[in-house]
């Protein structure tokens, strides 16, 4: 199973080799999309894949080491009474994650593709994509 | 029927019995409209004030006009040019019923003698609300690609470097001029459908240039017509109306344009009946920074709207910047105006020209922009 979460730390939790651990002590596979960390901490977005028993170990052991662990969904978000189904964001968005039907000519998000690259957030022009991470 | 429906009825029936059974074809656009704004009065203030200089929720409005009258242009920005936050989203709050804070100073005169005021105002408080748009509508549009090494912030999106995008803006096949291209319905005092409520056609658009290369059956492959509009505040919607943000480039109004076109006859049939396949437009680089940039490609807006064109060989997505989706509400929504009866449509009381040409802007002498 494929999880994709969104990792707070501070900048203790910064030093401590926890992609390493995830990967040696739990057996999960991890793809790390996204990160930013700074010396006052930093954020990352990561896809675990391993089974549920080992991806909720590996979720309490970042919790345990001071990290903050939210499911992805709340991390890119679509404000779906401002977006005006342009479709300026499809040509831009690295993963097709953003896509035009082109029967009804309504854009769909499509979470699960989504790697929270942020490069539709400045694109949208009535600013409808959210990313809270 | 909507122009959609109208393509569809003609491509089984023929334009021979489309001509004789369809009375009206709803168009419709739904894009960012630059060259838009609104005019206020304010209502006096007790004692008066003859406003000089006048900011709405910190966006300056231009009070030239006379004492309370204000003009707030979609693009305005504030003096920390806050691109977040222009003219149009001070339009769009209004247009959501919000009240909006008017800082206005004076320099004070025997019969307006105030010089400062602070307060808010609303639709609700105001004598006047109207959006005046000087050019909307474009007839066809032009579309961006950028072949340089880093990704450029346009008015047409954000173009990612080596052609990794291109944009394009018009709603092609659904969109008011291109169903009308010689102006033969839409003229000076048509009712029109205007970001949400009622508006009219009150004059050619600025940059109005009827004459660029045209296709056999006259559709323009080149932006061409445009359409100056206004229409009262009250009674529009801000699923019509909203301010927009192009990063790096400045504020936006998203407006609804909708116009109904009567078929008169044979050869207006034959005119709405277009479909993208037979619209053309090019794309052009935006790399080079100037006034004529030198076409990638010429291309129909089958080709644009399929979601990819092929560009110096390579594949490049392609995004509209119009939202056909709202265009197509638009036409749904206008006829069913019409068939309600709360729509009237009327017949212009001028036509549009057909022969006009652009200037352009250059350094000259006073003698020079005299000849
Ligand atoms: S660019 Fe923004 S408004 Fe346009 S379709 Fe994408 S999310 Fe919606
Ligand atoms: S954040 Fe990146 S991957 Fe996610 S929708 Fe936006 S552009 Fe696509």
């Amino acid at each position: 199973m494929k999880t994709k979460l969104v990792l707070n730390f501070n900048p203790e939790a910064s030093n401590l080799p926890i992609t390493h651990n995830l990967i040696a002590e739990y057996g999960l596979l991890v793809n790390i999309l996204r990160a930013e960390i700074d010396e006052i901490g930093g954020k990352m977005v990561i896809e675990v894949s391993g089974d549920d028993d080992s991806t909720n170990k590996g979720v309490e052991y970042l919790k345990k080491a001071g990290v903050g662990v939210r499911p992805f969904k709340e991390g890119v978000r679509r404000n779906d009474e401002i977006c005006t189904h342009c479709g300026v964001c499809v040509s831009i968005c690295p993963t097709s994650a953003l896509i035009l039907d082109h029967e009804t000519r309504k854009v769909t998000f499509v979470e699960e593709k989504c790697v929270a690259c942020g490069v539709c957030i400045d694109a949208c022009p009535p600013r409808a994509m959210e990313i809270l991470i | 029927m909507t122009a959609m429906e109208f393509k569809e009825f003609v491509a089984t029936n023929g334009v021979r019995k489309a001509a004789k059974e369809v009375d009206i074809v709803t168009t419709g656009t739904f894009g960012a409209m630059c060259s838009s704004g609104a005019y206020f009065n304010l209502g006096h203030a007790d004692p008066p004030i003859k406003i000089h200089r006048a900011w709405m929720d910190g966006i300056p409005a231009y009070a030239g006009l006379a004492a309370v009258d204000l003009y707030l242009g979609a693009t305005e920005l504030d003096e920390s040019n806050n691109i977040l936050h222009g003219g149009a989203h001070v339009i769009e709050d209004l247009v959501k019923g919000r009240a909006v804070r008017l800082k206005a100073t004076a320099y004070g005169t025997d019969c307006y003698p105030m010089k400062e005021m602070d307060t808010y105002v609303s639709l609700k408080t105001m004598n006047q609300a109207v959006m005046m748009n000087v050019r909307n509508a474009y007839q066809n549009y032009a579309a961006a690609a950028n072949s340089s090494g880093k990704t450029l912030y346009t008015y047409m999106g954000k173009l990612l470097p080596e052609l990794g995008n291109a944009t394009y803006s018009s709603a092609g096949e659904i969109s008011p001029l291109l169903n009308d291209p010689y102006y033969r319905t839409i003229g000076v005092g048509s009712r029109i459908f205007l970001g949400g409520g009622e508006g009219f056609v009150v004059w050619e658009g600025t940059q109005f240039n009827p004459g660029v290369a045209r296709t056999p059956r006259g559709v323009p492959k080149r932006p061409a017509g445009t359409l100056a509009v206004m229409g009262d505040l009250n009674g529009m919607s801000q699923d019509f109306l909203k301010g927009l943000t192009f990063t790096r480039y400045g504020t936006s109004l998203g407006v609804g344009v909708g116009i109904p076109i009567p078929i008169l006859d044979e050869d207006l049939a034959s005119a709405c009946a277009v479909t993208n396949d037979k619209i053309f437009t090019a794309i052009f680089d935006y790399a080079e920074q100037k006034r004529s940039r030198s076409v990638l490609k010429e291309v129909s807006y089958a080709d644009l709207s399929s979601g990819r064109v092929t560009i110096k060989g390579k594949d490049v997505p392609t995004s509209p910047l119009s939202s056909i989706y709202k265009a197509r509400q638009i036409t749904e929504l206008l006829k069913k105006r019409i068939l309600d009866g709360s729509f009237v449509v009327t017949e212009p009381v001028q036509r549009l020209p057909l022969k006009k040409s652009i200037n352009t802007l250059d350094v000259r002498s006073e003698k020079e922009a005299m000849k």
